[in-house]
């Protein structure tokens, strides 16, 4: 028998020790948590589907929760394998085989397999989706097949070679073929938990995501993601500020100056992104627009004289402050691979483009350049409404081109005005806009390069190529595309670069640089130049 | 006579909200950029995407056609479907409908209750300097454009409401502080007061009784200047309300949302006038 004090002694001393252990324990819980990451999302989701995304913030959404059989690393701009472990590509280029990864389920525990592999592809390849993941695929009339070998092996044949097939499916997120949450179970690392229209989207961590960390512990780290539905960019500066928002992608120059001069380390530069800005005139035949000045726009000497005659580099200093680079060609120096190191930047000479449009018969009296017949050289150059920096680099080209006499009517526009104009009405003489590019393949923008296609904004739809060099183009670009060798598709994709430049259907201007902010709290971040920017990491990212 | 009166606001209403809805999707289709679509500039969409894309925009063209179709379906309880959101505009307008209810409810109830603070109290003070103080304040506001109070609600962390409130205030004070004004000065007020009734007696037996009808009818518009005021603040402030939703349908020429939301303020707005209205006069009879 113990004395009753001792008895006392013992119970406080053991209800000391348990409150230790349960102080430690929820210690540990919380240093084992990955907290809440917030951002914001510039519009309202469109789609929760990964097969139809298309705008940015679907595309966000379909990063954060879709679950790829490859995925290229952001950083390296190297494919790495996901859901496959290996993979194969026919030396055709036509047919693709994934070795699977097995014991991988869905967020609602639903197995994963080839069979929901090939699920994906068919229900990708339906001609009646019309979705860009899917028409990437599309490179020639017929079906697609596909064979399951066994559970976790699958080929994909298509009816012609796709360029680039492997990085294709770095956008395919793999839907589940039995789940009754059909696109809602998931592959990747967060799901929707809830969306509140307008308003927010929170994702969860996926409890059933297949990976983990070097300790063996399973990520992602973070607990959720909190998407707050913000389309004002000043409303979200304010609040990164506020510190209610942790990452700010795609961030403007002047916040990027403003912020950075109160805390360097929050903010991010890392370097010239894919973006390009660029202006190009109308060539189209049935534009309705002076016939004299469809002979300016559709000669290739007018347009490298006025190319010659804006000054980039003042562009990126002024506009942009000096947070992005004078654009060379039609690829970025950014994509390490694709771009054409043999291209030389194109160099402002006022003096060097007067004299080029004097050969052509231009001449300058009193300070106004005309034509051979006499016609003053005046055009309008349209750009989107509200965006500060195109309304800008506007002016500066109307005070660039006045030094050779050529008179510029700036117009701002809203988009889909701007966008009818661009694609139905050919109603414009120039226009000044940028090129978001998603991918680094050049593949992706085969419809911009075809003189058939739609987005071939200079001369959109030509029956049959209407000069020689975008039948050469249209050659080259179809060439790169049916050829499996990376060397023969980067030479024929060099030469097409070359074209471009020489011919100047686009005068490409600068290259934005990628900026970017994340908070303080954010722990793992390494802002890259690649979409999406800040949290392309997003497994080893925690907030703390 | 009422039950008429009821019967003819009715009718105007449903003309005029039928009419308006028509209007509504005319100027939509007449908007350039009807036709098209910010993803057909997708360099990987191919041509039969993009074509596909088009032939969806242009579907709706014939307005007549579009808007019967539409108030056919409408019967049914089908309001159609987003052209931007892909959404159900039933859906979408539920989610959004009480966002907006509580910020304008909040902001008309906040703007009222300041303005007939400041109106009462000049009338009962009857100190010309409080009352051009009052006037100089309330003119400031009506001077400010509605995205600047909205915008400095967000850079101050206030509600929106308070933004509307704002914008309701200056409007509702002048007209309520005028008509006070006049009240006090009607012969059997005079003689009310010179018989020594206090001025809080004259002010709720005398003076409020007389203004009441006018101030309903100011009720009504000021629902309709908070409705209006609506689509700035939620705009900018990121609110997900009825607003909002008008604001992305117009940049977007997304016809059947627009209509709808057309249609919907133009109700409210009517009902809030008409509503006003009807119990002005009910009121107007009683007195009499």
């Amino acid at each position: 028998m113990r004395p009753p004090e001792k008895v006392g002694r013992m119970k406080f001393v053991k209800a000391v020790a348990l409150s230790i252990f349960v102080a430690s324990l929820a210690a540990f819980a919380a240093a084992q948590s990955g907290g809440e990451l917030r951002f914001c999302l510039r519009s309202e989701p469109k789609t929760f589907d990964p097969l139809k995304v298309e705008d940015d913030a679907s595309v966000a959404i379909r990063y954060l929760t879709g679950g790829v059989l490859v995925r290229m690393n952001r950083q390296t701009q190297v494919l790495e394998p996901e859901l496959a472990q290996s993979w194969k590509v026919s030396k055709d280029g036509k047919q693709i085989t994934f070795k699977l990864r097995s014991g991988i389920s869905f967020s609602d525990g639903t197995p994963f397999s080839a069979e929901d592999v090939a699920y994906t592809v068919q229900q990708l390849m339906d001609p009646n989706l019309h979705s860009p993941t899917g028409d990437a695929f599309r490179s020639g009339p017929g079906n697609v097949e596909t064979k399951i070998i066994s559970p976790t092996q699958i080929s994909i044949t298509f009816p012609a070679p796709v360029a680039g097939l492997d990085r294709q499916f770095d956008q395919v997120a793999i839907l589940s073929a039995h789940s009754p949450k059909k696109e809602m179970a998931v592959l990747g690392p967060f799901m929707v938990a809830d969306y509140q229209p307008g308003s927010t989207v929170l994702l969860k961590r996926n409890p059933n995501y297949w990976k983990r960390d070097a300790q063996g512990r399973q990520l992602p780290y973070l607990d959720s993601i909190r998407l707050d539905i913000q389309p004002n960019r000043d409303v979200e500066l304010l609040r990164f500020k506020r510190g209610e928002i942790d990452l700010i992608n795609s961030l403007d120059s002047e916040y990027f100056d403003k912020l950075g001069a109160a805390s360097p380390q929050l903010v991010h530069d890392a370097g010239p992104s894919l973006d390009s800005e660029q202006m190009w005139f109308d060539q189209v035949s049935k534009a309705p627009i002076a016939s004299y000045k469809k002979t300016w726009f559709r000669s290739p000497a007018f347009r490298r004289a006025i190319s010659q005659a804006i000054n980039r580099d003042d562009l990126s200093r002024i506009v942009f402050r000096g947070h992005a680079q004078p654009a060379i060609g039609p690829v970025s120096s950014a994509n390490k691979f694709w771009f054409n190191a043999k291209l030389k930047p194109q160099t402002y000479s006022p003096d060097s483009a007067l004299k080029a449009l004097q050969s052509e018969g231009f001449r300058l009296e009193n300070g106004t350049l005309k034509d051979k017949d006499g016609n003053a050289v005046e055009f309008s150059l349209i750009t989107n409404a509200g965006n500060k920096y195109r309304e800008r680099m506007a002016a500066m080209i109307q005070d660039d081109l006045q030094k050779i006499g050529v008179r510029v009517n700036v117009v701002t526009l809203d988009f889909p005005s701007l966008i009818e104009r661009m694609t139905q009405t050919f109603d414009y003489e120039a226009i000044l806009l940028g090129l978001t590019n998603v991918g680094l393949d050049p593949n992706e923008q085969m419809n911009v390069w075809l003189s058939s296609s739609e987005n071939h904004q200079w001369n959109p739809q030509e029956k049959a190529p209407e000069t020689a060099w975008e039948a050469e183009i249209d050659q080259l670009m179809r060439a790169q595309a049916s050829s499996a060798d990376p060397r023969k598709r980067k030479e024929a994709f060099d030469q097409v670069q070359e074209i471009v430049v020489e011919q100047a259907p686009f005068i490409y201007l600068v290259n934005r640089n990628a900026l970017s902010a994340v908070a303080a709290s954010v722990h793992g971040a390494s802002p890259v130049i690649l979409a999406p920017q800040t949290y392309w990491n997003i497994e080893s990212l925690s907030v703390h | 006579m009422l039950w008429r009166k009821i019967a003819r606001h009715i009718l105007a209403l449903t003309l005029t909200v039928l009419l308006g809805g028509l209007l509504s999707a005319f100027l939509v289709r007449l908007a350039p950029g009807f036709t098209v679509d910010e993803a057909q500039l997708d360099p990987r969409l191919n041509s039969a995407s993009v074509r596909a894309l088009r032939e969806s925009r242009l579907a709706d063209r014939n307005i007549l056609s579009f808007y019967f179709h539409s108030l056919n379906r409408a019967l049914h309880g089908d309001l159609g479907t987003s052209i931007s959101l892909g959404e159900p505009v039933t859906t979408l307008l539920r989610q959004r409908i009480p966002q907006t209810l509580r910020l304008v409810s909040i902001g008309v109830l906040l703007s009222w209750a300041a303005a007939l603070a400041l109106a009462l109290s000049a009338a009962w003070l009857r100190v010309s300097a409080y009352d051009v103080l009052n006037t100089i304040l309330s003119g400031a506001f009506l001077c400010i454009p509605a995205a600047v109070l909205a915008l400095l609600s967000v850079l101050w962390n206030v509600p929106g409401s308070l933004a509307i409130a704002l914008i309701v205030f200056p409007r509702v004070y002048r007209y309520t502080r005028n008509l006070l004004a006049k009240a006090y000065f009607l012969p059997h007020i005079i003689t009310a007061r010179v018989k020594g009734l206090s001025e809080l007696r004259i002010l709720l037996w005398h003076v409020v009784p007389v203004v009441a009808p006018q101030l309903l009818a100011v009720a009504g518009v000021s629902v309709s200047i908070a409705i209006g005021a609506a689509i700035p603040v939620e705009a900018l402030c990121g609110l997900a309300g009825i607003g909002q939703l008008a604001w992305q349908a117009a940049l977007a020429r997304d016809l059947p949302l627009l209509t709808n939301i057309t249609i919907l303020v133009t109700l409210v707005t009517l009902l809030a006038n008409s509503g006003a209205d009807v119990i002005g006069d009910m009121l107007r009879g009683q007195r009499a």
